[in-house]
């Protein structure tokens, strides 16, 4: 039996679904463990009686080449899993910040996402298949490992950035995808302006960011006729494919993450220092200097119909200025599902929203 | 029979001219593009939110099914009333209230036909992705309750993807905005939950979708192989060279010779098998990308490759695709469908179990469906005169379904569960996967009135029946 405090690394998901269920009948509050990475997520908890890590979860459970379809268990690192798929020419288009060292629940959990959005979206488009931990002990599944599939609710979306709050991910199905045939990446120092103007080739870019100092930086894929002719017309410098993941490791200690309406990004983080976006997507990160700065952007995100969450920061900052900003408006809704999985309120009890 | 009281609140809430109630009006009702029907009680032709809300106010407080209902061309049995009640009407909510053409959305009402809001925003250069084959009459508010898909979905994506929020009404009446336009928003994924859910959490009354650039060069063919077998093997080489079409569609020798009588389409009618395959993007792409397709198709016993080379014979090689089960009614009347959907690797072990299941029954099968997302549509051609075929008819379908499952697949790719599937949602969902989706429903519509007996399997029905009047193929040109 589970005591408080425990570090619990269950070696299956049957396991730590019964870890999960001896904490829950004593009311003891856990807080689910990936990679750590998005540690730093949402308000600090109330309480912090077991940690219930993944990590011994890590096996790849089938991954079908042809079929382009993965089954992981929650525990395994994206670096690993895009490793295996390399072998058979595939990724996942998940590029996340302050890698590497994210588990595949962590990001399904935290909803993180990277550049790579733009041309893929997040999880959410390509997440087929899930498979929970709830507190009474028992696994649920939701969708299956076919690419397109209206078989039931789309547990999938329930579950997918509600930051464990209503269950443990412990597995999930991806739809994959073939390694571009061409993969270039071109820089400028045009800013905003340069920005725009990628954004309208012909070929959309797959992921395009631009930063406080007005450093551009624009991926493009596809085919390589096609792909050339549009970077030759765009005319920026070529640049190295690590950019990406030296970008990819950024994670600022007081880090704010602004989501908004995607015309409106420009005028809120213009006038901010120490930030980069995501223009085509909507969504900026932001290395926050203090708690009124802070307030100040998050009204006006929030007037845009965006918000500002804060992705890391020390806890006297989180608990001053509050993680997750005014609450939604369907917040009502949101607490009847939670108490419908989390009747105990044992998950990560105060962090997330509900 | 509605209690009279009821009636006349309803007449008050949405007008005398908006309330059916007799017997021969409502027979129209009973049906939606599937077999099984149900009259319902009333009909409600609502025109705004605010009625739709005040309906399904007065539905729970008489404890009333209501069943929430677009252009009803659903496949599932999604909109049948299936417990009588209430079904309430959409379709007179058919404004595009708004096109946003910076941010690329539009805000449509639920009523609004699917190739309306594509033609709409055509001056703009933009189009709405999902494509389901009904596109000429289903709505957007069917599409996002049933997650439907389409022919272009294997490239860009299903209804879900799409939709960017919702205005919906829950069963006790109260109206919410659900998620926006603003990417990672807080809390729940409540639209995300929604989208899929069948008209059992939720009624739609306002949609947010994405709109997308029409891409400049589009570039169809068409392919004949000897089999389904082989040029099945040809969809997964195309998908394993790294190359994802826009759309990548099969039918099988049944379907063209059917197509080819009706059409003139010019399909190969002495190929085994036919593939319709489209790539879209600049033209430098569209024709890079077509001459590997070649290749490959070529190297898997791929024949008679064609290309559209004008926008006409782009449209006729589609026409024959969407209209295809329309055309099936020159070989029987009736046809009934399943859209059962495998792991792509998996479709000639799933077709020659289905082609051996329609020659044990002695029922013709044409298939014709989405190759590229593993997503089957066998249809069943029948004579309903002939009333013994019926049970067998059922029973074949199941078998088909069946078969679907044993080989990893799921009971739906885009039709949704609806009446029809329900009692198979076990084949793939233990009693614990049910059960977290029923808490999912008890939290949305906790006295049940929301479209109640579908998707979840009903004890006290055994398991479906063909009854009563069944899909005319003649009049369908969709599925």
């Amino acid at each position: 039996m589970v005591s408080a405090p425990a570090v619990e690394k269950p070696a299956s998901a049957e396991a730590l679904a019964e870890t999960l269920r001896e904490a829950a009948s004593q009311r003891l509050a856990v807080i689910p463990v990936g990679g750590g990475m998005a540690s730093g997520m949402g308000d600090p908890a109330m309480r912090r009686d077991v940690e219930l890590h993944t990590t011994r979860l890590d096996r790849v459970v089938e991954h079908s080449q042809a079929d382009m379809v993965v089954s992981v268990e929650a525990g395994i690192t994206l670096e690993a899993l895009q490793e295996h798929l390399a072998r058979a020419g595939q990724f996942l288009p998940i590029d996340p910040f302050h890698s590497p060292g994210h588990t595949i629940g962590g990001l399904l959990a935290t909803g993180w996402t990277g550049p790579l959005r733009l041309r893929f979206g997040s999880p959410r488009d390509f997440l087929i298949g899930i498979r929970v931990a709830t507190p009474d002990g028992k696994l649920a599944t939701g969708g299956g490992r076919v690419v397109k599939n209206v078989s039931g609710y789309d547990m999938m979306k329930l579950h997918h950035g509600a930051l464990g709050s209503l269950g443990v991910i412990v597995a999930a199905s991806f739809k994959v995808f073939p390694k571009p045939l061409h993969d270039v990446t071109v820089a400028s120092d045009g800013g905003w302006a340069d920005a725009e103007r990628a954004l309208a080739t012909p070929v959309a870019p797959s992921a395009l960011e631009v930063f406080s100092d007005g450093r551009t930086l624009a991926r493009y894929t596809g085919s390589p006729d096609a792909i050339d002719r549009v970077v030759r017309d765009l005319g920026w410098a070529r640049v190295e494919q690590s950019v990406w993941a030296e970008h990819s490791r950024r994670a600022p200690e007081r880090w704010a993450r602004i989501a908004v309406p995607k015309e409106k990004l420009r005028e809120i983080v213009e006038g901010l220092a120490d930030w980069w976006a995501s223009p085509g997507v909507g969504v900026a990160h932001w290395a926050a200097p203090d708690a009124a700065s802070i307030r100040d952007v998050r009204v006006r995100a929030e007037a845009a119909g965006g918000t500002l969450v804060m992705l890391a920061a020390p806890d006297d900052l989180v608990r001053d200025v509050g993680a997750w900003g005014t609450p939604p408006r369907t917040i009502e809704i949101m607490r009847r599902l939670k108490t419908a999985f989390d009747p105990d309120g044992v998950l990560n009890p105060g962090r997330f929203v509900v | 029979m509605l209690p009279r009281s009821v009636a006349e609140e309803l007449r008050r809430v949405a007008g005398d001219d908006a309330v059916i109630v007799s017997p021969n009006d409502l027979r129209i009702f009973e049906r939606d593009g599937s077999i099984e029907g149900a009259m319902p009680d009333a009909v409600v032709l609502a025109s705004t939110t605010e009625q739709v809300s005040a309906v399904t106010k007065i539905a729970a407080r008489s404890n009333i099914p209501v069943v929430p209902r677009g252009a009803g061309t659903g496949l599932s049995g999604g909109a049948v009333t299936i417990r009588g009640g209430i079904a309430l009407q959409v379709t007179r909510m058919r404004r595009i209230l708004e096109v946003d053409t910076v941010a690329q959305t539009a805000l449509v009402e639920p009523g609004v036909v699917n190739q309306e809001l594509s033609l709409a925003v055509a001056q703009h250069g933009l189009f709405y992705a999902p494509d389901p084959s009904s596109q000429k009459a289903c709505t957007i508010g069917g599409n996002a309750a049933e997650n439907s898909g389409g022919p272009h979905c294997l490239y860009y994506g299903v209804t879900t993807n799409h939709v960017l929020g919702m205005e919906v009404v829950l069963a006790d009446g109260s109206v919410h905005w659900v998620s926006g336009d603003t990417p990672d928003r807080v809390g729940l994924d409540l639209c995300g939950i929604l989208v899929g859910s069948e008209g059992t959490l939720c009624a739609i009354t306002k949609i947010k979708v994405r709109l997308l650039r029409v891409p400049p060069s589009i570039a169809t063919m068409l392919a004949a192989f000897p089999s389904i077998e082989t040029a099945s093997q040809a969809v997964s080489a195309v998908i394993g060279h790294g190359i994802v079409p826009a759309a990548l569609e099969m039918m099988d020798s049944v379907t063209v010779g059917a197509v080819e009588a009706h059409y003139h389409a010019g399909y190969p009618t002495d190929a085994g098998a036919v593939l319709l395959v489209e790539v879209d993007g600049i033209a430098e792409s569209t024709r890079e990308l077509m001459a590997a397709i070649s290749r490959i198709l070529t190297d898997n016993h791929g024949f008679g490759l064609r290309e559209a080379q004008t926008p006409a014979e782009r449209e006729l090689l589609w026409a024959g695709r969407k209209g295809a089960i329309g055309a099936l009614g020159r070989i029987k009347p009736n046809y009934y469908l399943h859209d059962g959907v495998v792991p792509r690797s998996r479709l000639p072990q799933v077709l020659s179990a289905v082609g051996e299941i329609g020659e044990h029954y002695k029922l013709p099968v044409a298939n014709v469906f989405h190759a590229g997302d593993g997503n089957l549509h066998p249809n069943i051609l029948f004579d309903m005169r002939d009333r013994d075929v019926l049970p067998q008819v059922e029973s074949a379908g199941e078998e088909m379904l069946r078969a679907v499952v044993e080989l990893g697949g799921a009971l739906s790719g885009e039709h949704g569960i609806g009446l029809e599937k329900a009692a198979f949602m076990p084949w793939i969902y233990s009693e614990d996967d049910l059960g977290a989706m029923h808490r999912v429903k008890d939290v949305f519509d906790p006295a049940g009135i929301l479209n109640p007996g579908k998707i979840f399997p009903d004890p006290s029905r055994k398991s479906v029946h063909l009854a009563g009047r069944t899909g005319l193929a003649i009049e369908a040109r969709w599925w």
